[in-house]
């Protein structure tokens, strides 16, 4: 969705009208207390919505945060007496907190995991409230739960709510084209490639997950303060499933499909008031709903809509100039080196003590029949697998330490035997988080600085003028440009390709043949994989080649490949 | 010490029901990659099948307990053609909140149908129990470690002896392999969804005399299940019977020298502190291999 | 008429043409060898005809039958067993059991197959003292001769093989192709994707070489060998006008 100042301005009027009314039109306490629910819920559910929308992890445990800043302001008010502000605040600071180390804990481990530490703590956490009855009340549950002053009576807290729900919409809302959203929407769609574009996915994953947590916290001390009373039972595992619900109903994408759901969520159940005179009744279909959703319209009611009416695309960016490609000079003559790399994957020697030095400018082709250990050599290198021994050197620094976002960092570049593009963007989206990954001086932070060179990097590769459109729109040849794009954007010293032309048409190889020319003309140091040696002859200077995880050849390509050993490797001996 | 042998008695009782809640879950995670939030409620439906027709009905308990179980075996079949095969080539998260609302659903259409009142199902045997030196053995209980050690015995001959084990074994370990060789894959991924819901369903009409039968009892099984299965190895069979011990000893023992009412809290404790110090479980391989 | 006959056979992954408008024939009895560099499409053919994937176009005649687009059980079931690249032996059953289970496309009892499977073990003398263990202790030689043995329990009238060679050491791939040799004398059919084309074209009575998802060239044996266009199918053109 694109920022203009159009949509800012429609915004704050929108914003602005609905607290005015919350303030001024007098409603029965039933209704306002429906509209204080479905505002506070909604707060926390803009927290699934970076979390799960964005960021793509679950978090099932989001009534659980709720209910920590609940009892922050409840129990701080009533019982200690603190000023509700100060009290709100704590609750939000527990929640970050307690979101935090939850993510820190287990967001390294798979989905599966993260789920099950999210139920455990909302469960804990329940039996805590529940029992811890000196400090909580218990069962009970805690009362009188103080107001700000300013904000005392029904009207006046309803608008505050109201007012806290527009300004977080509006960041979340702005968070999706922020650096960080984008990060975040990166890991979402492809985490390997998010990690090469020199994006830190741990870090990322955590931040996403404590900003959810912060906002459960909000929403939950402002539901107290609305309502005056909580207690352990409205805070339950199945609250969280409510509140994931609500955010997959309406669409976990977006703010605003977050606040549909809420909202149709809140409000169906009063319309059907009838359902809940039979218990159960109302919570299964809920159930039955979510398994339909989840089957049906997986992108929930905005996604559907959304899909229908295709977002007016931003204005085209008009062509920036040449892309300015400066890759780091120590002044040594080699690029890239290896030294002495091995990898054993659990008994398995895929590679075996390789040694190449790659000079600086032009291209170095590294080849081997199948299973030779080409691809692991170049994991190893580009820090996704961790070596059993040896070295690498980006222009004399030695980064074997370096995780795979911060060799990115270093200067090393790489596309994907399969392409990693992330699908969800539009090109340019995709080549500005190549364009904006730490240390490239190439380029100004600042967003319009940020689009600029990603157009250039576009126009390079011959895409510039497709740039605002999305990912699935273009074909298996021109993704493959895409993601070379993306790397070039980065400004890297090294770029390392992963079989640029598997799949590719032979009029598609040409084009191909021709960007890398002119990438190597740029000054960088290219090092290609492929098995189509017509393109390799034709492209590099020098061969490395690999068989059985050794190397076994290493010169100038016309040599190598009339070498016996080579020829031996290849088609076996003769 | 007759006290500590009383408390491990009662751990093992119970640990046996974790045991076989968790021992469905993992074969079903085993074989489709699915984890299955509903496997608690399949514990809870059978439980009120077994009051609707040994107390309600006033059925002899085994025919009472064959129709449940019967009754099982029906759900876990329409549970995977609605809930499992219609996202089977999806992420695992669309499929873990389909079965996340899979037991919204149970739950609560069996409070819609029968209500919220907890419902007493009486014991197998009328004997209450009998005294062992120090220690009491309710005899409920050995009836649970009883037919869990039965099942286990099955479950080793299912899968070690016969062929349609080892087909199902293929299945879990390279569904495409198994596929080539003309494993009917399909039909193995219902058996074992049946079969888990009847684990399932024979591990809560065990447990039901010992609690109350009530609609969360499903969901407190489970989660302590799972948290059985990452202790024991996440996706190891013996790991998830081993796992389901420990938890039922380690909470029986929590529950006694520390503290009653968070007896709850003790499982997923141990959850966490394995979840960060050991997340491959005491089986289990190499969680991660990223550098 | 040819026991196995494809023609025109267009083949897609998502938007990639892996096959484009192949066509090759395979006589009984024979032993075909597919050659070509990597992405060729060799695998491809061998997954188009067993079933693993719907080709977009084209036709797959089985002794006569049409067979494109059927489901792998129901071409298994025709007489059409499939090796898979990486040899894919059930790492968690035993050598016997992942035997037993090549027999999965009849209905014999667990009895007959426990025997059949003790006699296949009695012609996969390197494997026979390893019955008892599990898949993923042995080595990739030892692996392949499961894999093949649990191949040749489908009772094929025709045996895809999917890079017998890959990751061997050649010690250990001259045994392999001992075995395909015998197998071949036994009566079956044999469909071999090779990288290695010494060893492919010394065991085969025919050959083709794919150039991306395209017939290059098909002959006898040694004529492909003596053929200088087979280098360049792996090492480019390049390479011969580098050596002139």
């Amino acid at each position: 969705m694109g920022g203009s100042a159009i949509g800012h301005i429609a915004y704050a009027l929108v914003a602005a009208a609905l607290v005015a009314l919350a303030a001024t039109v007098k409603t029965d306490g039933y209704i306002a207390n429906i509209l204080m629910q479905a505002a506070t819920y909604a707060i926390a559910v803009f927290g699934l919505s970076i979390v799960l929308g964005l960021c793509g992890q679950i978090n099932l445990a989001q009534a659980a945060f709720f209910a920590l800043g609940a009892y922050c302001v409840g129990l701080g008010t009533a019982d200690y007496r603190l000023p509700f502000w100060l009290c709100l605040a704590g609750g939000v600071a527990l929640a970050v907190v307690a979101g935090a180390g939850l993510g820190l804990s287990t967001l390294r481990l798979g989905g599966h995991y993260l789920a099950m530490v999210t139920i455990s703590f909302q469960q804990i956490l329940t039996v805590v409230l529940t029992n811890a009855i000196a400090f909580t009340h218990g069962p009970d549950g805690v009362s009188s739960i103080g107001r700000p002053a300013a904000f005392a009576s029904g009207q006046a807290y309803l608008a505050l709510a109201v007012l806290a729900l527009s300004i977080t919409g509006y960041l979340v809302w702005r968070l999706a084209d922020t650096r960080l959203g984008r990060a975040m929407r990166a890991v979402r769609d492809n985490e390997l490639a998010a990690s090469a574009s020199g994006i830190d996915v741990f870090r990322t994953k955590v931040i996403a997950f404590a900003l959810c947590a912060g906002l459960g916290g909000l929403g939950g001390g402002l539901f107290a303060g609305g309502f005056s009373y909580v207690s352990p039972d409205q805070f339950s595992f199945s609250d969280s499933i409510v509140l994931l619900t609500m955010a997959l109903l309406g669409g976990v994408a977006s703010p605003i499909g977050s606040t549909i759901g809420t909202g149709l969520l809140i409000l169906i159940p009063e319309w059907l008031r009838f359902l809940k005179s039979v218990p159960g009744l109302y919570l299964a279909i809920y159930g039955a709903a979510v398994i339909l959703i989840v089957v049906f319209m997986p992108d929930g009611i905005w996604g559907f809509i959304g899909r229908l009416f295709r977002t007016r695309k931003r204005s085209p960016l008009e062509s920036a100039g040449p892309l300015a490609l400066c890759p780091a000079d120590s002044g040594a003559p080699i690029a890239l080196e290896v030294r002495g790399l091995a990898k054993n994957f659990g008994g398995l020697m895929a590679v075996d003590g390789v040694d190449f030095q790659v000079r600086r400018g032009g291209l170095h082709g590294l080849i081997g029949p199948n299973g030779s250990g080409k691809t692991t050599t170049l994991n190893v290198v580009t820090g996704f697998y961790r070596p059993t021994a040896g070295a690498v050197l980006v222009d004399g620094v030695d980064v074997t330490a370096l995780p795979a976002h911060k060799r990115t960092i270093a200067g090393l570049g790489r596309t994907f035997q399969n392409i990693r593009l992330f699908r969800s963007m539009t090109a340019l989206e995709n080549v500005v988080i190549g364009a904006e990954r730490r240390g490239n001086s190439l380029v100004a932070s600042r967003h319009d600085a940020l689009r600029r060179r990603a157009r250039a990097a576009l126009d390079f590769v011959g895409l510039g003028d497709r740039a605002e459109e999305t990912i699935p729109s273009f074909s298996y040849g021109h993704q493959r440009l895409i993601e070379i794009a993306r790397a070039l954007a980065a400004n890297p010293t090294v770029l390392l390709l992963d079989e640029p032309a598997a799949g590719l048409n032979s009029s598609e190889k040409k084009v191909l043949h021709d960007l890398l020319d002119r990438i190597a003309a740029a000054g960088l140091t290219i090092v290609i994989i492929d098995h189509d040696m017509t393109l390799i002859a034709g492209v590099a200077k020098h061969l490395t080649v690999l068989n059985f995880g050794r190397r076994i050849a290493d010169g100038e390509t016309a040599d190598v490949l009339t070498e016996p050993e080579v020829v031996a490797a290849y088609l076996g001996a003769s | 010490m007759g006290f500590f042998l009383q408390l491990l008695f009662t751990g093992i009782g119970i640990g046996a029901v974790y045991a076989l809640v968790a021992l469905g879950f993992v074969l079903i995670f085993r074989a489709t990659n699915v984890v299955n939030f509903a496997q608690g409620e399949f514990s809870m439906v059978a439980a009120f099948l077994m009051v609707v027709f040994a107390v309600d009905l006033g059925w002899p308990y085994w025919l009472a307990f064959l129709i449940s179980i019967a009754g099982m075996a029906l759900l876990g079949a329409v549970f995977n053609l609605l809930v499992y095969y219609p996202l089977r080539n999806r992420t695992y998260l669309p499929v873990l909140i389909s079965t996340i609302g899979a037991s919204i659903f149970l739950s609560n259409s069996v409070l819609a149908l029968y209500g919220s009142q907890a419902q007493v199902l009486p014991g197998w045997l009328d004997t209450p129990g009998f005294q062992l030196g120090p220690v009491y053995l309710d005899s409920q209980y050995l009836i649970i470690i009883g037919v869990t050690l039965a099942l286990v015995a099955f479950q080793y001959w299912l899968f070690e002896r016969t062929l349609i084990g080892k087909k199902l074994q293929a299945t879990s370990q390279d569904k495409e392999m198994a596929t080539l060789l003309g494993v009917p894959v399909a039909a193995m991924i219902m058996i074992t969804f049946v079969y888990s819901a009847v684990l399932g369903g024979i591990a809560g009409i065990l447990v039901a005399p010992v609690l109350f039968v009530s609609i969360q009892m499903g969901s407190t099984i489970a989660l302590k299940a799972f948290a059985a299965t990452i202790i024991g190895g996440f996706g190891d069979v013996a790991g998830a019977i081993l796992g389901g011990f420990a938890i039922g000893v380690i909470e029986t023992f929590g529950a006694a020298y520390i503290s009653v009412p968070f007896k709850d809290a003790f499982a997923f404790l141990a959850l966490v502190i394995f979840l960060v110090v050991r997340p491959q479980g005491i089986f289990g391989e190499r969680v991660a291999e990223k550098a | 008429m040819a026991l196995l006959a494809v023609t025109d056979l267009c083949v897609n992954y998502g938007e990639i043409e892996a096959l484009r408008g192949l066509s090759l024939a395979i006589e009984e009895g024979a032993v075909v060898t597919l050659l070509g560099a990597n992405g060729a499409g060799k695998s491809t053919t061998l997954r188009a005809i067993s079933g693993l994937i719907a080709p977009r176009s084209g036709s797959i005649l089985f002794d006569g039958k049409p067979i494109a687009g059927l489901s792998p059980r129901t071409i298994v079931k025709l007489g059409i067993a499939h090796v898979p690249e990486g040899r894919r032996v059930f790492p968690g059953l035993t050598v016997r059991e992942n035997i037993m289970l090549g027999a999965s496309n009849g209905n014999a009892s667990s009895a007959a197959i426990r025997r059949e499977a003790d006699a296949m073990l009695d012609l996969f003398p390197g494997i026979r003292p390893f019955a008892h263990r599990l898949g993923w202790t042995l080595s990739g030689g030892q692996q392949q001769m499961a894999a093949l043995a649990r191949g040749l329990m489908a009772k094929p009238r025709l045996l895809l093989l999917d890079e017998p060679s890959l990751g061997l050491a050649p010690a250990i791939v001259q045994a392999v192709f001992k075995i395909i040799a015998e197998i071949h004398q036994r009566g079956v059919t044999v469909l071999l994707v090779e990288q290695n084309a010494h060893m492919a074209l010394n065991v085969a009575t025919w050959g083709y070489v794919l150039e991306t998802g395209r017939l290059a060239l098909g002959g006898d044996p040694e004529t492909l060998w003596s053929d200088e266009r087979i280098r360049d199918a792996y090492l480019g053109g390049a390479r011969a006008k580098a050596a002139k």
